[in-house]
């Protein structure tokens, strides 16, 4: 995935890592004071994790309320199939860093083995090594984890687990959209907001790429190179192709059938 | 460039043992006959399960349909009947915001809901509805209308009320879906809330909806039945269309 408004040209082999850092954090804050698509945003912080922080894949979710954690951006395949055997198997980091509310990590997966008996061989089938899993937390609140795997065993620095923890409360405040939460029920209309806009997102990419004849990652482009050359928000682009307002066959496509 | 592959399996998990949820399937799981009944049943659940007043379900669909389904009490069809006449209140803030409109105390100075709602608000009170809490039926870009449970004393949903909610909500949303597009009846029934959020189900309903020139509903309800009658897991189907190993045709439909 790339950013839709990069802060300059993505040339990270050109910038410090400070400057990185910088730029990400200038290009979140701007995103806050703007209108912004929740999605969107989440879908930065998971890049940023891989682009700033280096780390091989990330994966941020969110509890849905109904007892269950659920996928709403992830910078890759193999994080995913992480996350899924999470789910299969009711273990795991970033199931502890959410029930716990504190990071969880494991400097060498292979280790773990004992600790996490159905995630491990998972993990190391996708060829990771290590993984940070950190809080996404408001006061007493947890609503989901960001998690960072890496394919070497071992852990990001101090520093850089530290500016994880704030990529997760900027996601937090992204998500909360900064309104003070002083019971379930507004919490319940953020969240709800943000899991079903990933949910019309899905919906969108399906239509368009059977439409155009395209992939998934060709018709998330599609999609978000629509919401940008036109400043509208990218859930908005989503529910206007699903609701057959906007022609699938006119937004822009590049690629072809994967 | 990274790859970003298809959303694969099942990308939800479990934070905690749901008791609720088992239980809500059990509850909901019914005799065809029955299944003209589901809206009714699941706000009945809701008043028996959730320390609410009332509940109702209003029908607001893209087909144009528009009404209230059902309600378990009178102050619960005034509550609905309100708002639509009206076309305001919670329940027409949570379908235009796709979220909950949840009101714990609807005089409270700090929900400003008669600055909000007016008109709903002196109807509302006239009843002795003291608190509202509107759940939008909608699976992403699907909405089908809206569940509202009222209390007739001030109050906060707890946590496990919520899930229940939210659970009794996606019930609904099925259930409504199928009276809107008269949907085979037999497997109305299959309340799997972990699948709601496996993506790829989301992305094979659109492939569908692609495939056979059909709305997202009809697409959802087709993607369904066909996952029923082969006996299969949605998410397995689905990830057998996002991986175009399987099409629909127009004898699917």
């Amino acid at each position: 995935m790339t950013h839709a408004n990069p802060p300059h040209d993505p040339d990270s082999s050109g910038r410090s890592r400070e400057q990185a850092l910088a730029d990400t954090f200038v290009m979140l804050a701007d995103t806050l004071v703007d209108d912004y698509d929740v999605v969107e945003l989440l879908d930065h912080l998971v890049d940023a994790c891989v682009d700033v922080l280096g780390a091989t894949a990330a994966g941020l979710l969110l509890d849905d309320q109904k007892g269950n954690l659920a996928v709403v951006a992830s910078s890759s395949h193999e994080a995913q199939l992480l996350e899924v055997f999470v789910l299969q198997s009711n273990e795991g980091p970033c199931l502890e860093c959410v029930r716990d509310g504190v990071a969880v990590t494991s400097a060498n997966i292979d280790r773990d083995a004992e600790r996490w008996p159905l995630f491990v061989p998972a993990a190391l089938a996708a060829g990771f090594h290590a993984v940070v899993a950190v809080p996404l937390r408001l006061r007493n609140q947890r609503i989901g984890a960001l998690s960072l795997f890496s394919n070497t065993p071992e852990l990001p620095s101090v520093d850089d687990r530290r500016v994880a923890q704030a990529l997760a409360d900027v996601a937090t405040i992204g998500i909360l959209q900064q309104r003070a939460v002083h019971r379930s029920g507004l919490l319940a209309e953020q969240l709800q907001h943000a899991l079903h806009s990933r949910v019309a997102i899905e919906q969108a990419k399906g239509l368009l790429a059977e439409r155009n004849d395209v992939d998934m990652e060709a018709a998330f482009a599609a999609l978000r190179a629509h919401a940008r050359n036109n400043n509208l928000k990218l859930t908005e682009v989503a529910l206007a192709v699903v609701r057959g307002e906007l022609d699938p066959r006119t937004l822009p496509t590049r690629g072809t059938t994967g | 460039m990274r790859r970003a592959l298809p959303w694969l399996h099942r990308p939800t998990v479990r934070v905690a043992p749901v008791d609720d949820s088992d239980r809500w399937a059990r509850l909901l799981a019914g005799s065809a006959q029955e299944q003209a009944d589901q809206p009714l049943r699941i706000c009945q659940l809701c008043v028996e399960t959730l320390g609410v007043s009332g509940a109702g379900i209003a029908m607001v669909t893209t087909t144009g349909n528009r009404g209230v389904v059902c309600a378990t009490n009178d102050i619960s069809a005034r509550v609905e009947d309100l708002q639509l006449t009206l076309g305001e209140g919670p329940c027409i803030d949570a379908v235009e915001s796709g979220a909950p409109v949840v009101v714990p105390d609807l005089d409270s100075p700090v929900g400003l809901a008669t600055d909000r709602w007016p008109a709903f608000m002196e109807g509302a009170s006239a009843a002795g509805v003291k608190a509202v809490f509107a759940f939008p039926l909608r699976v992403g870009a699907i909405s089908v209308g809206v569940m509202d449970l009222y209390r007739d004393t001030v109050g906060d949903l707890s946590s496990s009320q919520l899930r229940g909610a939210l659970l009794a909500a996606d019930a609904a949303a099925l259930a409504v879906l199928h009276l809107d597009l008269d949907g085979d009846e037999a497997f109305a029934d299959s309340v799997d809330s972990r699948s709601t959020y496996q993506l790829q189900v989301h992305q094979a309903t659109g492939m569908v909806m692609g495939q056979l020139n059909v709305t997202i509903e009809q697409a959802f309800l087709l993607l369904r039945a066909r996952a029923f009658a082969e006996g299969r897991a949605l998410a397995d189907l689905a990830t057998d269309v996002v991986a175009r190993r399987v099409r629909f045709t127009p004898e699917d439909s």
